[in-house]
C-alpha cells in the first residue's frame, strides 16, 4: 500500500510537470523562444487559483486580506488566464530581443514576480505561504465502488491525466496546424514569415500566452492537490528542470517533452522508493540533480535532437545555404 | 523625499564593487566565447567555499583562503572547458547556454555534497562598525571595495598592456577577424577562462564576506551581474564595471523611494531598459 | 486607379552604414504589369535597395510608394500584405521545414493561422488549406520540385532552394514580386522555363522587380532596366537604351575593380 500511494503521488507530480513541459515546448520547441520565466507562470497559476478559492484573513498571522472562496473550477480557469496574461506582458516587452537576451529578461522577470509574491503578504501571505487550499470534490472520497476503494489521490490522478491528455492533443493539433507552421517558420528564420506577410510579433505573443497559460493551469492543479504553497516552490531551478526535460525528451515533439519529464521526475523522485539506510543516502537528493545535469549535457552532445526529437529535421535545419 | 543618506551611497559602493567584479569576469568570458554561462554563478560559489574550508576548517587567515579560493577557480574553469564546453564550440549560443545550465546543476550539487547545503560564515571578527562622517563603515566592506578596485585595476592593466590582453580585446570585438589576423583563439580561450575564473572566484569570496555562503549564493547574485554586463555592452570590461557600480549605487539609493525588498527590481529595470534602448551597451561599441 | 500612376515608386532612398553610403538618393518607378530589372556590379546597392523598399532596413531618408500610398512607415509584413513580396539573395528557406510546408506558408488570409480556428479545425481553414495544396502542387510541378515535396528544405541544392523561394513567394499571389538574383545557381535547363513563366505571369498582370547578374538575360526579359553603381542610379529606361549606356559599361568592366 505504501508504495502504491507513493507511485500515485509521483505520477501526479509527473503529470503536472508534463503540463509545464508542454507549455515550454510550445515556446522553445515550436517557436524557438527562450523562456526562462516558466516557474513564474507556474507560480501565478498556483497563487491565483489559491487566492480565488480560499478565504482571506485566516491563518496564524492573518496578514492576507484577499480571498474569494470561489469554486475550484474558477480558480483553475483564473490561474491559467492570469498566467497567460503575464506571459503576454513579459513577451510584449521582450519578444523582439535576440535569443539569449530574451533568456536573461525572462529569468529576471520571473525572479521579480517571485519577489512580489514573497513581499505582498496582503495578497499572498508572503513567505508563510497559503495553506488549506481546497481539494476539488474531496468529500466524495474515498469512494466505495463495489469491493474497490478509490482513494482521493487516485481520483486526482485520473482527473489530471484527462487534462494532460487534452492539453497534449490540443497543443499537438496547434503545432501541426497552419498556426504551428508560422511558429515553426519563426523558429527557423523570422525574416521569412515576415516577408510573406505574417505578423510574427503577434504569433510570438500568442505562443507565449498559450505556453504560459498551460503552465498556469499546472500551477493551479499543483496548489489544489498539495494544499499549501509558498514562494520557495517556484525557484528558477524549476524552470531549469523543465528545460532539461524538454531538451532531453526532444524539443519540438510533445511526446518527447512528456518522455523527458518522466525521466526527470523519476530521477528526482526515485529516492522516495529507496530505503533510507543505503550508503550516501543523505547525498542522494544532490546526486540525482547531478544525474539530470549530466544527462542534459550528454544528450546535447550525443543526441542533440533529444530522445524523441526529429534528428533529420535538426540536421537539415543546420544546412546553411552558402 | 528625505535627502539621500550618504550611508546608502556607501552601501551602494560596496554592492557595486561586488557586481562590478562579477560582471567583469562574466563579460570577458561572454565576449570571447559568445554565450551566457549560467554556471558562472557556481564558479563564484566554488571560490567562496574553497576559501571557507581553508579559513574555517584549517584555521588559516581569511586572506590566505581568499587568495587560494580565487586562484583555484581559474584552473577549474579551464578544466571544465576542456571537459564540457570545448565539445560544443561550433554549436549555437543557445545550446551552450543550456549546456551551462546542466553544468550548473552538477557544480551546485557537488558543492552541496562537499560543503552541505546550510549557510556558512567566514571566521572573521565581528566588530562594532566605526562611524566616519556619519557613515557606518565595516572593515569587511572596506576590504571588499579595496580588493575589488585592485582586481579591476589589475585587469585593466592586463587588458591594456599585455599581448594576451590586447589580443583578448581584439577577439572580443570580432572573434572571426581575430582568427584571420592569426591570433590563436583557442589559446586565448584558455587565458579567458583562467582570468575570468580567478575573477569569479574573487567575486565569490567577496560575496561570502559581505553576507553568507550558500551553494546558491552565486546564482542568486547573477541577475544584477547580467544587468551590468548588458548595460556595459557585452564584452566591454570598462562598461561592465561602470554598469556594476551604477546598478549597485542605484539599488541602494532606491530604498529612499521604494521598499527595500524591491531593491533587485532596479537591476531588472535597468536590464530591460538597457536591452530595449541600447542593445549595444552604454558606450555603444560592443560586438552585438 | 489611373493607369498612369506607377505601381511602385521609390523616391530619394538613402541608407548609410557607418561611413558608407550604400544607397544614395535612389529613385525609380515600376509600372503595373511590367518586368523591371535592377542591375549593377557587386556592391552597387541593389540588395540594400530591396531591403529598403520592403522595409527590412529602415530608411535614412526617402519614400516608398505603393499604388501612390507612402508605405515607408509600415513594417515588412504590412508591406507584404499590401502585395509587395520579396525573395532574399542568400536563400532564406526554412531548412528545418519540409518543401511543402515552405510553400503553404506563403498562403494569405488563412483562417488556420488563428488559434481558435486551428484548434477547432474550422471548415474555412480546411478549405483554404486545400486550395493552397492545389496551388502548391501546380507551382512545384512547374519548378520541378514536386518529387521533393516531402524533403526538408535543408536537403535541397542551392538552385533548388532558389526555386523553392520563388515558389513560396508566388504562393502569396503578390501584385509586385521582387526577386533578388533568382536564377543564381539554378540549372540552366530550367532557367528558360522560369523566364517564360515570369513572362506569362506578367502577361496575367503581375509586376516584377528583378535583380540579376546575367546582364544578357535581364536585357531579354525586362521591359525596363535600372542600372546602379556605388549606391546611385546611373541610368534607367528600356533595355536597348540602357545597354548602350557608357557609364554603366564602365562601371561593370572598367575603372575601379
Ligand atoms: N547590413 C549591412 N551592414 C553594413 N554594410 C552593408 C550592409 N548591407 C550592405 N552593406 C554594404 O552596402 C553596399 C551595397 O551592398 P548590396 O546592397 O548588398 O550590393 P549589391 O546587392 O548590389 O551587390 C556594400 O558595400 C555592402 O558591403
Ligand atoms: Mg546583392
Amino acid at each position: 500500500m505504501g508504495y502504491a500511494s507513493l507511485v500515485v503521488t509521483v505520477a501526479i507530480i509527473a503529470g503536472i510537470y508534463s503540463l509545464l513541459a508542454i507549455g515550454m515546448n510550445m515556446h522553445w520547441g515550436d517557436t524557438g523562444l527562450l523562456n526562462f520565466a516558466h516557474a513564474a507562470f507556474f507560480a501565478i497559476g498556483a497563487y491565483t487559483s489559491a487566492i480565488l478559492t480560499t478565504t482571506g484573513g485566516e491563518g496564524l498571522l492573518a496578514s492576507r486580506v484577499v480571498g474569494f472562496e470561489f469554486p475550484v473550477v474558477v480558480g483553475l480557469v483564473g490561474g491559467s488566464v492570469l498566467a497567460a496574461l503575464a506571459g503576454v506582458v513579459i513577451a510584449v516587452t521582450s519578444v523582439r530581443l535576440e535569443g539569449d537576451y530574451l533568456a536573461m529578461v525572462t529569468l529576471s522577470s520571473a525572479e521579480m514576480i517571485r519577489l512580489g509574491i514573497k513581499n505582498e503578504a496582503w495578497l499572498t501571505s508572503g513567505a508563510q505561504g497559503i495553506k488549506n487550499i481546497p481539494r476539488p470534490m474531496a468529500d466524495a472520497f474515498p469512494l466505495q465502488l463495489g469491493s474497490v476503494t478509490v482513494g482521493y489521490d487516485l481520483f486526482y490522478l485520473g482527473f489530471l491525466l484527462v487534462i494532460v491528455a487534452a492539453s497534449y492533443l490540443a497543443f499537438t493539433r496547434l503545432s501541426e496546424s497552419p498556426f504551428g507552421r508560422v511558429l515553426h517558420a519563426i523558429r527557423e528564420d523570422e525574416d521569412v514569415p515576415r516577408a510573406l506577410g505574417k505578423h510574427t510579433d503577434v504569433f510570438k505573443l500568442k505562443s507565449f500566452g498559450l505556453g504560459a497559460g498551460v503552465a498556469g493551469l499546472a500551477g493551479a492543479l499543483w496548489a489544489h492537490f498539495f494544499f499549501a504553497i509558498n514562494p520557495s516552490m517556484f525557484l528558477p531551478g524549476l524552470t531549469f528542470t523543465i528545460w532539461a526535460a524538454v531538451i532531453i525528451g526532444g524539443a519540438g515533439n510533445y511526446l518527447g517533452a512528456i518522455a523527458g519529464t518522466l525521466f526527470v521526475v523519476l530521477t528526482r523522485q526515485v529516492t522516495r522508493f529507496i530505503p533510507g539506510d543505503i550508503p550516501m543516502s543523505s547525498e542522494l537528493p544532490f546526486i540525482r540533480l547531478i544525474v539530470i545535469g549530466i544527462a542534459l549535457i550528454a544528450i546535447l552532445y550525443y543526441r542533440p535532437a533529444g530522445l524523441l526529437g526529429d534528428e533529420e529535421r535538426l540536421v537539415a535545419g543546420q544546412m546553411e545555404a552558402e | 523625499m528625505a535627502g539621500l543618506d550618504p550611508q546608502f551611497i556607501w552601501f551602494g559602493i560596496v554592492s557595486g564593487s561586488l557586481i562590478a567584479l562579477g560582471a567583469l569576469g562574466l563579460t570577458l568570458i561572454f565576449g570571447i566565447l559568445d554565450f551566457i554561462n549560467i554556471a558562472y554563478g557556481e564558479y563564484m560559489a566554488l571560490g567562496a567555499f574553497v576559501a571557507f574550508s581553508l579559513n574555517v576548517e584549517f584555521g588559516l587567515p581569511l586572506f590566505v583562503g581568499a587568495i587560494v579560493g580565487a586562484l583555484v577557480v581559474g584552473p577549474v574553469a579551464i578544466a571544465l572547458d576542456k571537459a564540457v564546453f570545448q565539445h560544443f564550440r561550433n554549436r549555437s549560443a543557445i545550446v551552450l547556454l543550456v549546456v551551462s545550465i546542466g553544468l550548473s546543476f552538477v557544480l551546485r550539487n557537488v558543492i552541496r555534497i562537499v560543503w552541505g547545503s546550510g549557510s556558512k560564515r567566514f571566521d572573521v571578527p565581528i566588530e562594532e562598525a566605526p562611524t566616519y562622517f556619519g557613515v557606518r563603515i565595516l572593515a569587511d566592506q572596506v576590504g571588499i571595495v579595496v580588493l575589488s578596485l585592485c582586481v579591476l585595476g589589475g585587469t585593466y592593466l592586463l587588458l591594456r598592456r599585455t599581448d594576451v590582453g590586447i589580443a583578448m580585446r581584439a577577439a572580443s570585438d570580432d572573434t572571426d577577424l581575430a582568427r584571420l589576423r592569426g591570433i590563436d583563439t583557442e589559446r586565448l580561450v584558455l587565458y579567458v577562462w583562467l582570468i575570468g575564473g580567478v575573477i569569479a572566484g574573487t567575486a565569490g569570496v567577496m560575496l561570502g564576506l559581505d553576507a553568507q555562503l550558500r551553494p546558491t549564493m552565486g546564482f542568486t547574485a547573477l541577475i544584477p551581474i547580467f544587468a551590468a554586463v548588458i548595460l556595459g555592452g557585452i564584452g566591454d570590461p570598462v562598461g561592465a564595471v561602470v554598469g556594476g557600480y551604477a546598478i549597485g549605487i542605484l539599488q541602494e539609493a532606491s530604498v529612499v523611494v521604494i521598499p527595500s525588498e524591491y531593491k533587485p527590481l532596479i537591476g531588472l529595470i535597468l536590464l530591460v531598459v538597457g536591452l530595449l534602448t541600447r542593445p549595444d551597451g552604454l558606450f555603444g561599441e560592443a560586438t552585438r | 486607379m489611373t493607369t498612369s500612376e506607377p505601381l511602385l515608386e521609390a523616391r530619394d532612398l538613402r541608407k548609410t552604414f557607418g561611413g558608407l553610403t550604400a544607397v544614395d538618393d535612389v529613385s525609380f518607378t515600376v509600372d503595373r504589369g511590367t518586368i523591371v530589372g535592377l542591375i549593377g556590379p557587386n556592391g552597387a546597392g541593389k540588395s540594400t535597395t530591396f531591403n529598403l523598399v520592403t522595409g527590412f532596413y529602415d530608411l535614412d531618408d526617402g519614400e516608398v510608394r505603393l499604388r501612390g500610398e507612402n508605405v515607408a512607415d509600415l513594417s515588412p509584413e504590412e508591406r507584404s500584405q499590401k502585395g509587395m513580396v520579396r525573395t532574399f539573395q542568400i536563400t532564406r528557406e526554412l531548412t528545418g521545414m519540409k518543401v511543402r510546408e515552405n510553400m503553404h506558408l506563403g498562403g494569405q488570409d488563412h483562417d488556420g493561422e488563428k488559434v481558435l480556428h486551428a484548434l477547432t479545425g474550422a471548415p474555412s481553414a480546411r478549405e483554404r488549406e486545400k486550395e493552397l495544396e492545389a496551388r502548391a502542387e501546380d507551382l512545384l510541378e512547374t519548378l520541378g520540385l514536386w518529387e521533393l515535396r516531402d524533403e526538408y528544405a535543408g536537403n535541397l541544392s542551392g538552385g533548388q532552394r532558389k526555386l523553392l523561394e520563388l515558389g513560396r513567394a508566388l504562393m502569396t499571389d503578390p501584385d509586385v514580386l521582387m526577386l533578388d538574383e533568382p536564377m543564381a545557381g539554378v540549372n540552366p535547363r530550367l532557367t528558360e522555363d522560369l523566364l517564360s513563366m515570369i513572362r506569362d505571369l506578367r502577361d496575367d498582370g503581375m509586376t516584377f522587380l528583378i535583380v540579376e547578374h546575367d546582364v544578357e538575360m535581364i536585357m531579354s526579359l525586362c521591359d525596363k532596366v535600372i542600372g546602379m553603381h556605388n549606391g546611385e542610379v546611373l541610368t534607367a529606361g528600356p533595355p536597348e537604351k540602357v545597354q548602350d549606356d557608357d557609364r554603366l559599361l564602365e562601371a561593370y568592366f572598367g575603372g575601379e575593380v
